[in-house]
């Protein structure tokens, strides 16, 4: 494909970019509003469109979304519980070169945080060595002390990663959090490309973009090497919390794609030292289980007793290293918020190495100095719990009343360790498309990666999510945010 | 295959046959409604025993009127067989099971539940009727057809067809059974409530009246409409026909264990009480008795394949 001069450039930008307004970085346009090399060849496609068939097409995306079912579950909304997550069709574009770093990035972070969990269950030697404070670890829900002193098969605790990353004022990519408990949102980075090849055929025969649909295929490689046993074929099943929770969509997409039995604690019993599922012919082993339901669920036996999800007995079926669990009971002391910020310290610690993505600056309001720093300024910083997920429990400083403010602050003096703290950060824009055209909104990534004895792999691209709004940093589809197919091309 | 599984695939299909079956019923009684209207009031009655359903509709509604009627069998809430709720109920044993089925079996399952509740959200006429039929038995019969050309020929596909064949011969001695007395002798029956118009409802109701018509030359008559219904081994909604297909499905998934099979072996008394009738057949006294021990022994035999199959724990 030709690539265009400036005239064309402009052709573009007076059409589609009538009402972008770029402030802070974006992904599509410099800061001169001229056209990155990495949206080139993507947008000269674009620009010759007919906008009504573009229309005509987001509609139709929508619709399949609807009709496949992906859907997820809206917690305590009774009317109408099955919501789609809006999919917008523009795609984030990433070239091959930046994505490399990226890649590795994402590689040398879970291979460290591999060795911290190993660490952190056996020798302590990062606490030792007055790296990270014992209280951190130990007053930490997160951190199970029944997994001390336990050697997970292959001293692999986090098979299974999501590495949430952003642009801030520049090009560069930076760690925003880490997500090794049960990361979620795959099945909709897979859904995104299936529905964009399906809209747009001749952009994937014309550009060379990196399959992300090999995903299933790796998952099942790394699950079936995770096993203990001698099994030539090891039997892998999922473990759902069931049809009501919020991923279940994902979760069956995935057993569906792996070709592997999706299970819940009522399938599953524990039998002669072995965990068993209920099948048409009696009961039958399983050697390795993807859990998507958190630690305390897993056995009412070893956690929380009236809990219906997990298996009675399950821990001491693991203990007698007889099952696999992916990911490793007590791998979410890793991604708690406070430990983060250790990450790079960890990265030098065990790998030696520098690391190649950067922490969002990060303040411990466990820490003194930091936290007089972290109330003297909350206007203009973010607030987090540090044991909150899914944007939930934050206060973003610049856009709270003062009556929130004020309240968060007592809640932080209370229990200064339960909060960090980071600068209200501008996440970079990408194009969505518009009824009134092209419109710039924040977006973050989600990179997933699969951690196995012998090589870790890293989606290519991964899920990125989208703030609609104009001006929300909020990208959570919990809270209103959409996706969009991502793209590694050669540009 | 988990027992788990097997119960939502068993019940899925067992949804999707009711609400076809629902669907067939109200057909049959618009069709009496359009065309001849003296004995409308009692031929819903009739659609609504059959459906089991009838106190539930006296609940809320003191006359018998076509429109309410039909209403109440699609979606009214008060209805707790209602098409809508069927549909929903299959969709989310689809959806529990989605990783049992195909891509094209789950959103054709999926799509029929969406566009079905969009389409009887709105209120409904006379005029809305017979549109919303084709388009509801339309879209469960591309949830059929993908299901035949689209599955593995394995556990899946077997569980699916029982759940089918056991709902089919209960809606279709139900049907046999709430008009037992268009079968009596002759002499016996009050003019004013036998017509042939009742004998072609029934036919109408389960798709076989032009089968009917041309297997015995256009003639009806009460006996060989029984024959029909009971016995025929190549009619679909036949009882003898639904056995034999439950019977060899069982079959199919017990392989060389099958002689073991209490289901199995179950079906086979029941399939030997179905055809002795047909050996001492003195006319038709003793008929409500014998569907009624009929539709109570597939009862059993529903619970007990669930058993067999580790349903439940």
């Amino acid at each position: 494909m030709n690539s265009l001069n400036n005239s064309e450039l402009d052709s573009i930008k007076t059409d589609l970019f009538k009402n972008y307004k770029v402030s802070g970085y974006d992904e599509a346009l410099n800061e001169n509003s001229k056209v990155r090399l990495s949206y080139k060849k993507f947008l000269n496609w674009f620009k010759d469109q007919e906008y009504s068939d573009l229309s005509k097409k987001h509609l139709d995306a929508n619709k399949l979304f609807k009709i496949t079912g992906i859907t997820f579950n809206v917690y305590g909304n009774k009317q109408d519980r099955e919501k789609l997550i809006p999919f917008d069709m523009v795609p984030r574009i990433i070239s091959a070169k930046e994505w490399q770093k990226v890649e590795k990035g994402v590689s040398q972070r879970i291979r460290a945080i591999n060795s911290f969990l190993n660490d952190i269950y056996h020798s302590q030697e990062i606490i030792k060595s007055n790296i990270l404070p014992l209280e951190l670890v130990y007053n930490n829900p997160a951190f199970l002390f029944q997994m001390i002193g336990f050697r997970p098969p292959n001293n692999i605790y986090n098979h299974i990663s999501g590495i949430d990353l952003i642009k801030t004022k520049g090009s560069e990519f930076f760690v925003l959090e880490d997500n090794v408990r049960v990361p979620s949102g795959i099945s909709y980075m897979m859904k995104n490309r299936d529905i964009m090849i399906n809209l747009f055929p001749e952009l994937f025969s014309k550009l060379s973009i990196k399959n992300s649909k090999l995903y299933p295929l790796n998952l099942s490689k790394m699950l079936k090497k995770s096993s203990s046993s001698n099994k030539k074929n090891p039997v892998v099943a999922i473990l759902t919390p069931g049809v009501n929770n919020s991923a279940f969509f994902e979760h069956s997409y995935l057993a569906d794609q792996m070709g592997v039995e999706l299970v819940e604690g009522i399938d599953l019993s524990v039998i002669k030292g072995y965990l068993a599922m209920r099948t048409i012919d009696g009961w039958k082993n399983i050697d390795v289980l993807y859990r998507r339901i958190d630690d305390e669920y897993i056995d009412p036996l070893w956690f929380k007793e009236d809990s219906l999800l997990g298996v009675p007995g399950l821990m001491d079926v693991y203990r007698k290293g007889n099952i696999t669990i992916a990911n490793a009971p007590g791998t979410g002391i890793a991604d708690d918020k406070a430990i983060y910020s250790y990450v790079p310290e960890m990265i030098k610690f065990y790998l030696g190495e520098q690391p190649i993505l950067k922490n969002i600056e990060t303040y411990r309001c466990s820490d003194s100095q930091s936290l007089k720093y972290v109330i003297g300024n909350i206007k203009e910083l973010v607030v987090k719990e540090v044991h909150g997920s899914g944007g939930y429990g934050m206060l973003i400083g610049p856009f709270a009343t003062s009556n929130e403010i004020n309240s968060f602050k007592k809640k932080i003096l209370a229990n200064p360790k339960k909060y960090i703290a980071q600068p209200t950060l501008s996440l970079s824009t990408c194009p969505i498309f518009t009824k009134t055209g092209l419109v710039p909104r924040h977006v973050d990534l989600r990179p997933f990666a699969l951690l196995s004895k012998d090589e870790v792999y890293v989606t290519p691209g991964g899920l990125t999510r989208v703030a609609l709004k104009k001006g929300s940093l909020v990208v959570n589809s919990s809270q209103g945010g959409g996706t969009k197919d991502t793209w590694v091309i050669d540009s | 295959m988990l027992g788990n599984t097997a119960d939502s695939i068993f019940w899925m299909f067992r949804y999707l046959e009711r609400a076809e079956h629902a669907s067939r019923l109200i057909e049959t009684g618009f069709q009496l409604f359009l065309t001849s209207k003296e004995n409308i009031k009692s031929e819903w009655k009739s659609i609504l025993k059959t459906s089991g359903s009838e106190n539930y509709y006296y609940q809320n509604n003191e006359q018998i009127d076509s429109i309410t009627v039909i209403k109440f069998i699609l979606k009214e809430p008060s209805n707790p067989n209602n098409i809508l709720t069927l549909l929903e109920k299959a969709r989310n044993n689809a959806k529990k099971s989605r990783v049992s089925l195909t891509k094209e079996v789950w959103e054709a399952t999926n799509s029929c539940w969406l566009d079905m509740n969009q389409m009887l959200k709105k209120n409904i006429y006379d005029k809305d009727v017979q549109n919303i039929l084709f388009q509801l038995r339309e879209k469960i019969a591309l949830i059929i057809g993908y299901l035949n050309n689209t599955m593995l020929r394995n556990e899946i596909l077997y569980f699916s067809y029982l759940g089918t064949y056991i709902e089919r011969f209960d809606n279709t001695a139900r049907i046999l059974d709430v008009r037992h007395f268009l079968f009596l002798p002759n002499t016996m029956i009050r003019n004013d409530i036998i017509g042939e118009t009742q004998w072609e409802a029934i036919l109408r109701s389960l798709s076989a009246y032009r089968a009917y018509m041309w297997q015995n030359q256009n003639e009806l008559s009460a006996i060989n409409i029984s024959n029909f219904l009971l016995f025929d081994e190549k009619m679909p909604r036949s009882l003898k026909f639904s056995l034999d297909q439950i019977l060899n499905y069982i079959k199919l998934l017990k392989k060389n264990k099958v002689k073991d099979s209490v289901s199995f072996n179950l079906g086979l008394s029941i399939q030997s009480k179905l055809v002795s009738r047909k050996k001492n057949y003195n006319y038709d006294f003793g008929l409500h008795n014998y569907l009624d021990r009929l539709i109570k022994s597939n009862i059993k035999l529903g619970n007990l394949i669930e058993e067999e199959f580790n349903f439940h724990r």
